[in-house]
């Protein structure tokens, strides 16, 4: 297909079944072009078999899905040519050398030596591997790996580059400059689906996050999906607290505002509109002499959203600890 | 199939393989102790002689023999031997390279990647299978080149004439090969199933017991083996080999490889 079409992915009702039980089913969704979409959930919520049927490495047992424009089914190989994947492990060969990994993959895609040759030089450098192109992969630190793996995912210059666990079993430091480098491939405005269980990756990575368990619970941006939760709430850091009870009668007074209560020195407030709601409010506390430091929509975390939207209590059963 | 990609997995594999010190040990040392053993035995025979009942029986099974006096008849019954040791080459080195090959890349998880680029597996397969047969037929030619070129001087030119028959020409060139095939499809199964390339060798070397039937045969004087039998042996054996490569191209499919190797 071409870039014209301004969806990259389409997956419509995906489902696979390893033998009587469905890993995932049901998934719908689309990413369009230079978006990123995280996978979220826990280990086997059906992430990477969602990702191994997107890439047409394992054929769906239900639905189907469109990669450019190519039908995973149907069209194997014109999707396999179109994607770039850096699986769980960087699954390199430690034995070659990193130029000799990247190498072997650009003649594997069809890439002649001249091409071959520049974009290795590009993603090396990219990734501030080029002073060791020389050395074998099995020299590499984890992090290092991680990003020859990238690399190498993208080396045939995929129109979607799906990233699975990308920082999974990597320290923090590790992470951090595997996190940077996929920031960046966003910034140039690629097309990438990111699986992972870590929140505050997806949370600043991610254009849209997928909830997947089994299957697609909920799809939307962060931003959306942390409002969803906190259903519109302000905070106003009041500095003298003397008349909880009559800010607590103002505050509920006004049009617009559903309830409120006092969480230590910030007053709550819950309104289905709390944009509409906020200088009314601010007027009115600040008329009855309220001492105002701060007023802010009320934070949710992304972490807030996976437990609510996975039916998980944090600590409970084990789960979540 | 495209030959591009086949070359292109063949390349990558020499490349691991050259940088495998064990494996590369594995393919080298064996032959070089081949091509000595059966000249320092074949130097050694001297004027032994068989018994007479022995040579009875070879003479009925080799007449081309008869012409031979007893020490060299003796001589010729100890080298016809060795034919087996460079089929052995054949057997064992690609079953070694195909091994560590297919469960390095399990350990490894490289597979993966390689799978999700628009190739045919049956193109993996091929490439990987051409990697682990090239070097063990190689060898076992190339050992058996600098055996009879040595031989001609230590065993003089009755000796020499033994082992550059045509059961032996027939032997090390199809039966060799045929061989290799059934090691590598061996190596491939075996190595779907198991995780460490030792245990797949000791299953996978199987396909020897064959090869030392033949060679206790031999030595008993029960079987000497001419052209004709080593070509029809070469056609079963090649037979075989395409059977199990048929077995081998279903355990390596996509999804076979992904969910059901471990």
């Amino acid at each position: 297909m071409s870039d014209a079409d301004p969806i990259a992915l389409r997956a419509t009702g995906l489902g696979r079944q390893f033998g009587a039980a469905w890993a995932v089913r049901g998934m719908d969704f689309e990413v369009p072009r230079g978006r990123v979409l995280g996978l979220l959930g826990p280990n086997g919520a059906g992430k990477t078999t969602t990702v191994r049927m997107l890439t047409a490495l394992i054929e769906p047992t239900e639905g189907t899905a469109t990669i450019d424009g190519f039908d995973v089914r149907s069209q194997p190989d014109e999707v396999r040519a179109r994607v770039g994947i850096l699986t769980e492990t960087p699954g390199l060969y430690d034995k070659l050398s990193a130029q000799a990994n990247l190498d072997f993959f650009g003649r594997l895609y069809g890439l002649d030596a001249a091409t071959r040759a520049a974009r290795i030089e590009h993603y090396l450098r990219l990734f501030s591997l080029w002073d060791r192109r020389s050395d074998v992969a099995g020299t590499f630190s984890k992090g290092m790996k991680q990003k020859l793996a990238i690399a190498r995912a993208l080396v045939h210059d995929p129109a979607l580059i799906f990233l699975d666990e990308p920082t999974a079993a990597l320290d923090p430091e590790a992470a951090y400059v595997v996190r940077e480098a996929i920031e960046r491939l966003r910034q140039a405005g690629r097309t990438i689906v990111l699986a992972t269980h870590n929140l505050d990756e997806a949370d600043r990575l991610c254009d849209q996050v997928a909830f997947v368990r089994g299957g697609l619970l909920r799809i939307d941006s962060p931003a959306r999906l942390r409002g969803s939760l906190a259903g519109g709430r302000v905070e106003v850091r009041i500095v003298d607290r003397a008349a909880d009870a009559g800010l607590l009668t103002i505050a509920t007074g006004i049009a617009g505002v559903g309830a409120a209560h006092f969480d230590g020195d910030r007053l709550m407030v819950d309104a289905a509109d709390p944009a509409s709601v906020t200088p009314s409010l601010v007027r009115a506390l600040a008329a009855a002499g309220a001492a105002i430091l701060e007023v802010r929509p009320a934070a949710t975390s992304l972490e807030s959203v996976y437990f609510e939207v996975m039916g998980v209590q944090p600590g409970a059963n084990g789960e979540a600890a | 199939m495209h030959r591009r990609i086949i070359t292109t997995i063949l390349r990558r594999e020499f490349s691991e393989t050259i940088r495998n010190r064990l494996l590369m040990a594995t393919i080298l040392v064996p032959p070089l102790l081949l091509t000595v053993a059966p000249l320092l035995l074949g130097s050694a025979i001297g004027t032994h002689t068989l018994p007479p009942d022995l040579v009875k029986s070879v003479i009925a099974q080799r007449p081309d023999w008869a012409s031979f006096s007893p020490s060299e008849l003796a001589g010729a019954f100890a080298v016809q031997q060795f034919l087996a040791f460079f089929l052995l080459m054949p057997a064992y080195i690609p079953l070694a390279i195909a091994t560590f090959s297919i469960i390095g890349e399990k350990q490894a998880r490289s597979l993966e990647p390689v799978l999700a680029a628009p190739i045919r597996t049956s193109e993996l397969l091929a490439g990987k299978a051409l990697a682990a047969l090239i070097p063990g037929v190689a060898a076992g030619w190339l050992t058996y080149v600098v055996f009879i070129a040595l031989a001609s001087v230590v065993y003089g030119p009755h000796l020499f004439v033994v082992v550059s028959d045509p059961s032996w020409l027939a032997g090390v060139f199809v039966l060799g090969p045929a061989v290799g095939l059934v090691s590598v499809v061996a190596g491939v199964i075996v190595s779907a199933r198991v995780n460490d390339p030792r245990v797949a060798q000791q299953i996978g070397g199987v396909v020897i017991v064959p090869i030392i039937a033949v060679t206790l045969l031999q030595a008993t004087g029960t079987l000497l083996v001419g052209a004709s039998g080593y070509l029809i042996l070469a056609a079963i054996v090649a037979g075989i080999g395409l059977l199990g490569l048929r077995l081998g191209v279903r355990l390596f499919e996509r999804e076979a490889i992904l969910t059901r190797w471990r």
